[in-house]
């Protein structure tokens, strides 16, 4: 089995590249730092001395540099069983607290480089083997999401492409499966998130060790939708009885109170 | 004059032993995570007892490639200003986490900041500790009892728990110690662990959840000043012949965990070495 990863030196990422590492997976990683990826790389070599691991720094919004990527991988002639889309960026704050590049640039990575990436990978896939293939939505991707606007929309794109091409590629033996995950207390600037949030941030949070895990298994099994978390699902639901304008209003009240919480306090270490 | 390094120095247990170790004449190097908190402390330390050389370090010894940096600039440090001798290195260093995270080398958090940042960082720094018949002081706890070590998932990746976690890597300590103790002979280093007992300290506030963050806030409040526990510290760096305890409490050795043998020392210490991509050597 082969893996690729996005963003794979970020938490989450990290958390998948260890999940899929105790399974045996060989992998192929990438994100924007080369240095980081070496490290990472050592670290997992050293905690299982026989998965096969290549890194290759790559910029995934810039098309040159993704040529670059995929260059490396068909000189290796690597072939793939499985990709996982973590790669993902926001910024918090309001759409006009941020220059328009910012907001694009949640649009440039969380969309276009995705569909770039799966499309290419989805043509390096093994002749006659399955295929799984994760997208990393979000629990943001249920609703409208004020404050978090342009990345949780980006997200309910992914959410709804993952389900419309699950159904595309099921004769291709291809499984989709979109991630949607709460909090995940992967940097210390999420654990912060999470801290001013209070109760509901806690009750929302999944557990990142747990998530890599599922989410692999679930891929594996077929399925095509994995909400973690009970409070998170009972949420999911809830969500669909709901007018979205309503949802849009109340998830305003508690984010820019949340927010406002954020700003008044200092970094902890 | 003799030189002591003590990671986790700006704060808790390791501040109350920079101070008390100026006050006994040693000279001391503290590291800490951020240039703020250092230059905070030092200026602290300096105004409190003036006259006494302290130098400090920054940087996040949870990641390896920072252990490298700072062990560098220590190496330098100490060859320039201590005739490359070096008494004492103590491993205050450590973490509480509510949830499963992992460091860029994808170590768990704990594991890597509580027991190999202090693994590679003694062997950074073992010729230098050599050459004075250096003590190696690990700030373990007594809640290392009643814990053994998960060979088979030593990061907790397959569920997590903070307080299994925080055990293990505090047994992990002790078995540091004991194995640094059977591999070298007491002439040219020895290692002790202290357990601090309970006193005031923020360790489990510093990033954690509400809950794990709560039941600190209960914990703490009937402990003591962390003065207390940095007498055991001082204690055992002021002693002319090496002590000859391995786990020690308000100056007084204390007994451990049956776990901590010979095997188990054994199999964490290669495991280590694997891990930081070093070998010991004798």
């Amino acid at each position: 089995m082969k893996v690729f990863i996005t963003g794979a030196t970020g938490g989450l990422g990290r958390a998948f590249s260890i999940e899929c590492a105790k399974r045996g997976f060989d992998l192929f990683l990438t994100d924007l730092n080369q240095y980081k990826l070496n490290t990472l790389k050592k670290g997992l070599q050293s905690q299982f001395p026989l998965v096969e691991i290549e890194v290759c720094a790559s910029d995934l919004t810039n098309e040159e540099d993704v040529k670059r990527l995929l260059k490396f991988a068909d000189t290796k002639q690597m072939k793939f069983d499985m990709l996982l889309n973590v790669a993902g960026v926001d910024f918090e704050g309001a759409f006009l607290d941020w220059d328009s590049s910012h907001i694009l640039k949640i649009v440039q990575l969380n969309i276009e480089a995705t569909l770039r990436i799966t499309h290419e990978i989805l043509n390096r896939r093994k002749d006659q083997e399955k295929f799984y293939l994760v997208f990393v939505a979000s629990l943001a991707s249920l609703y409208p999401m004020p404050l978090k606007a342009t990345y949780a929309a980006s997200k309910r794109f992914l959410y709804d492409f993952s389900i419309a091409l699950g159904e595309e590629l099921k004769t291709k033996q291809v499984s989709v499966l979109s991630l949607c995950p709460g909090g995940l207390p992967t940097t210390e600037e999420a654990i912060r998130g999470i801290q001013v949030q209070g109760f509901w941030g806690e009750m929302t949070t999944n557990r990142l060790e747990s998530v890599a895990a599922m989410t692999i298994s679930k891929v594996l099994q077929g399925k095509k939708i994995y909400i973690p978390g009970a409070t998170n699902k009972i949420f999911s639901v809830l969500g669909k009885f709901i007018p979205n304008t309503l949802i849009a209003k109340l998830l305003y009240n508690r984010w820019s109170r949340a927010q406002s919480h954020w700003l008044s306090i200092k970094p902890q270490f | 004059m003799k030189t002591i390094i003590v990671t986790g120095a700006t704060s808790g247990i390791g501040f109350a032993v920079c101070k008390s170790l100026l006050q006994a004449q040693y000279r001391v190097i503290g590291i800490g995570h951020t240039f703020d908190h250092c230059e905070k402390a030092k200026t602290l330390l300096r105004t409190e007892i003036p006259d006494q050389e302290v130098e400090f370090f920054y940087g996040d010894l949870m990641q390896q490639r920072e252990v490298h940096r700072i062990a560098d600039q220590l190496s330098e440090h100490i060859e320039k200003t201590s005739d490359s001798c070096l008494f004492g290195l103590i491993h205050n260093v450590g973490c509480v986490r509510s949830w499963y995270s992992t460091t860029e080398d994808g170590y768990e958090q704990q594991f890597a900041l509580n027991h190999l940042a202090g693994f590679l960082l003694t062997h950074r720094l073992l010729k230098y500790l050599k050459n004075e018949s250096g003590r190696i002081l690990l700030t373990s706890s007594q809640s290392h009892q009643w814990m053994k070590i998960h060979w088979s998932d030593i990061m907790f990746q397959k569920g997590y728990h903070p307080l299994l976690a925080y055990k293990q890597s505090k047994l992990c300590n002790l078995l540091f110690a004991y194995a640094l103790n059977t591999r070298y002979p007491s002439r040219e280093i020895q290692a002790f662990c202290i357990d601090p007992g309970l006193f005031r300290t923020d360790i489990g506030n510093k990033k954690t959840g509400k809950l794990v963050s709560f039941v600190w806030n209960l914990r703490k409040a009937g402990g003591v000043l962390p003065e207390i526990p940095a007498e055991t510290y001082r204690f055992l760096c002021d002693q002319k012949k090496n002590p000859d305890g391995l786990y020690y409490k308000n100056c007084r050795k204390m007994p451990f965990s049956r776990q901590v043998n010979r095997q188990n020392a054994e199999q964490l210490f290669a495991l280590s070495e694997q891990f930081c991509n070093i070998q010991f050597g004798v």
